[in-house]
């Protein structure tokens, strides 16, 4: 009975565990509203902060080197610290984790590219109606074909103000092409950009 | 069992099967371009009145700096009906919305049946068309009926064409005179000329009234004039000093300011029964009241903090609010059409510049760039602030669109022009 | 004994009467100082002190310059019919505000005349506000010269 029971929540988190892995793999990073919002500025933060992450082992290996020349003459209190940084070591799976972690930042990197050029080419020709005191949203969901064409866009969550409405609809008429999009790989562009959204705002404030 | 939860916590952080969604805050800085293409006329009319119809159209509707218009050369074709327009021809000039119509005649009297249409040539669609009726000496009439609609179709906002401003001008000899204008200037009258000081004009909320502080009896006193009759009557209210009159928005009672013995307060007065009744009372100056929309707050200046700062009094509870903290001069402010922000004067580093903020936030956000500028009223749609300001020791006004894309001034008068008063819509 | 006595008399009566001299004078040179133009305007007197008081910006307070400055005019106002009080502020600020502040400021005046006897019921106060600059300018000195309380007898 027991053993039953410890094979079928071993099955469960083989199966939850295979799951995940599959699911991580095959995941569209999402792009999550501030981060588009303010997008070179927080792309770069997060690019260097990945980078960051890398370079933290041979530095620690290069602290501890520093610190071993001048051990003789330092205090305890200092061979304390060094103890307290962690050991370098090469780890299978620490570097697996790394290699992933570049490929997925590279694909991020250019998704946020392409977000970043198709977002600002909508704010160059979208007249935002004045004045508006409230804060409205509205998203229209795209569809692209491969060559960066826009095949269809249909406002699926329309504002409650028809003038902010109107206003989008005009921006996007003025549209026929996303040629930003031929520079992704054909992957990238599957996941992220055959079909996507555009969320309008207005935040109710004097821009 | 670590490496699970990495796993899973990677799994939620990443949102599985989301679509990808780029948020779009910031709007062009570009102007909507118009054509406003001549009207054609019927045979047996004169063909510029289709072309003054056109011209005064856009005169109304670039009057603020709101849009851009095509240059008539620029045009490749003039169409007057549905079937001779050409999307095309549009788009390829960068043109959003077109303008066309046609004069036709009813009557050898003069009357005219005057057709409309607007196009969005980004969409191409017809958002708008329709007809009016009116007189051939009337074309100006007209044309703001079409503006106010076409305006209405394109900003989602109320047309202001046919509102009026009022103001006071002083001319270098000690002259003072109570003005009401069109709002494109046009159509000055002078209401009441005086050798004293007039000050502080506020429209009935019917436009039929100004109400205005003048100083002909050697103090502060408060009239009301009747604009068609021209019959002024002052409100005999007690006190030194009676000054800042405003309309309650159902136009019954006055906010004004009394004071007794030297001390400035908020009253209500009501007009049918001349009573006055007391809103404020403090030893500090409460002055410069302004009705919220509703009818159910005052905004008003006082200085009972040391520094005259903007707080808001339940007409009926008494109950006051602080409405402004940042900066050591906020005053006469005014609120939003909505009610849900305020525009004032707002002192800053020996600055005084037009601000505004919501009632909701603490931050001010500061509209204009000079530095002398006051009594800055707003349009009924809630989207121009027009302000008194200087240069050099002439007043003029300027003004300003909220969303901060076009900043103008209106034409120099002979004097100094002050504050202004922006009428009411028409119902 | 007796022509000693005379002569100290004498000397006594003399210091006096110069002493006696001396006030007379400095009340004429006050007299000349502060009487400003008289003219007539409806019949009656009118006394324009050429000097007005002077205020800081969005401050109604006097300071002790001003107040010597009222303390010299007293015998004058005391003696007129009727003060007039007029206050008047720089073109900085909102209109509306700027009126209550120059009636502040003529009412700081009043209650200091008051203070020193003179009769609250002769005073009357006006304030005009920015409305009736002194100078038409937007300097810092023309301001200054246009934060003022302006009096008047009658």
């Amino acid at each position: 009975m027991m053993n039953k029971v410890l094979t079928s929540l071993n099955t469960f988190f083989f199966v939850i565990l295979s799951v995940s892995i599959i699911f991580s793999l095959f995941s569209i990073p999402k792009l999550d509203v501030e981060e588009t919002k303010s997008t070179r500025v927080n792309f770069y933060e997060v690019m260097q902060q990945e980078e960051k992450s890398l370079k933290t082992y041979p530095s620690n290996k290069k602290l501890k080197k520093e610190a071993n020349s001048t051990y003789e003459n330092n205090d305890k209190r200092e061979i304390d610290n060094i103890s307290k940084i962690p050991k370098f070591e090469i780890n299978k799976s620490h570097l697996k984790n790394e290699i992933s972690k570049i490929k997925l930042s590279r694909e991020r990197k250019d998704i946020l590219r392409v977000s970043t050029i198709i977002q600002n080419r909508i704010s160059s020709i979208w007249i935002k109606p004045n004045s508006l005191s409230d804060t409205l949203s509205a998203k229209v969901l795209i569809n692209l074909a491969p060559s960066g064409e826009i095949l269809n866009f249909i406002m699926t969550e329309p504002s409650t103000n028809k003038s902010f409405n109107d206003s989008i609809l005009s921006a996007m008429n003025k549209l026929s092409f996303f040629e930003e999009i031929l520079v992704l790989e054909r992957k990238l562009f599957e996941e992220n950009f055959r079909n996507f959204k555009l969320v309008f705002k207005s935040s109710g404030e004097i821009d | 069992m670590k490496k699970i939860f990495f796993i899973i916590g990677f799994l939620i952080s990443n949102n599985v099967f989301s679509i990808l969604e780029i948020e779009i805050l910031k709007g062009s800085d570009n102007l909507s371009k118009i054509a406003f293409v001549p009207f054609g006329v019927e045979e047996n009319i004169k063909e510029v009145y289709g072309s003054k119809i056109s011209k005064y159209i856009q005169e109304n509707l670039l009057l603020f700096g709101e849009f851009e218009n095509l240059d008539k050369a620029e045009m490749l074709s003039y169409p007057s009906s549905e079937e001779d327009f050409y999307y095309r021809d549009w788009k390829v000039l960068g043109v959003d919305y077109s303008i066309i119509g046609k004069v036709n005649s009813i009557n050898s009297f003069g009357s005219l049946s005057i057709s409309y249409s607007l196009f969005n040539i980004n969409r191409r669609i017809k958002i708008l068309e329709g007809e009016i009726v009116g007189n051939e000496d009337n074309l100006k009439g007209i044309s703001k009926i079409i503006s106010n609609r076409v305006y209405e179709e394109i900003t989602g906002l109320k047309g202001i064409f046919d509102t009026k401003l009022a103001y006071v001008i002083n001319s270098n000899s000690d002259t003072y005179q109570m003005c009401i204008s069109d709002i494109d200037g046009k159509n000055e009258q002078i209401l009441f000329t005086s050798s004293a000081p007039i000050m502080s004009p506020d429209w009935s909320p019917d436009r039929k009234k100004i109400a205005y502080v003048s100083f002909e009896n050697g103090l502060a006193e408060i009239f009301i004039q009747d604009l068609s009759s021209g019959k002024r009557e002052s409100i005999q209210a007690l006190g030194m000093t009676n000054s800042a009159p405003v309309w309650s928005p159902d136009g019954k009672s006055i906010a004004l300011v009394v004071s007794f013995s030297g001390n400035p307060d908020i009253f209500l007065y009501s007009i049918r029964k001349k009573r006055l009744i007391r809103l404020t009372d403090h030893y500090g100056i409460d002055t410069e009241p302004s009705w919220s929309p509703d009818s159910k707050k005052i905004i008003f200046t006082s200085d009972r903090s040391g520094s005259p700062q903007l707080y808001e009094i339940n007409t009926q509870s008494k109950r006051k609010k602080r409405l402004t903290r940042d900066g050591n001069y906020n005053a006469r402010g005014r609120y939003f059409p909505d009610g849900k922000s305020i525009f004032f004067v707002h002192g800053n580093n020996g600055r005084f510049q037009i601000a505004t903020k919501k009632i909701t936030s603490r931050y001010i956000e500061t509209l204009t760039s000079t530095s002398l500028d006051e009594s800055p009223t707003i349009s009924p749609n809630g989207n121009i602030i027009i302000y008194a300001t200087k240069n050099g020791s002439n007043g003029y006004l300027g003004g300003i669109t909220l969303d901060g894309k076009s900043r103008f001034s209106l034409p120099l008068k002979n004097g100094s022009v002050r504050e202004p008063a922006w009428s009411p819509l028409l119902n | 004994m007796e022509p000693i006595g005379i002569f100290i008399l004498a000397m006594i009566c003399q210091v006096y009467s110069c002493a006696a001299n001396v006030s007379d004078s400095v009340e004429r040179a006050q007299y000349a100082s502060v009487s400003g133009e008289e003219y007539l305007q409806d019949d009656k007197l009118v006394t324009n002190l050429n000097d007005k008081v002077f205020f800081d910006f969005d401050k109604s307070t006097l300071d002790a310059e001003d107040k010597t400055l009222l303390e010299e005019y007293l015998p004058f106002i005391k003696r007129a019919k009727i003060v007039r009080l007029e206050g008047h502020c720089d073109e900085r600020g909102t209109r509306e505000y700027n009126l209550a502040l120059g009636e502040r400021r003529a009412l700081e005046v009043r209650d200091f005349l008051v203070i020193k006897g003179v009769s609250g019921k002769k005073i009357r106060v006006v304030s005009f506000g920015e409305e009736k600059p002194l100078k038409n300018a937007s300097n810092e000195k023309a301001w200054s010269e246009n934060r003022r309380v302006e009096i008047s007898l009658y």
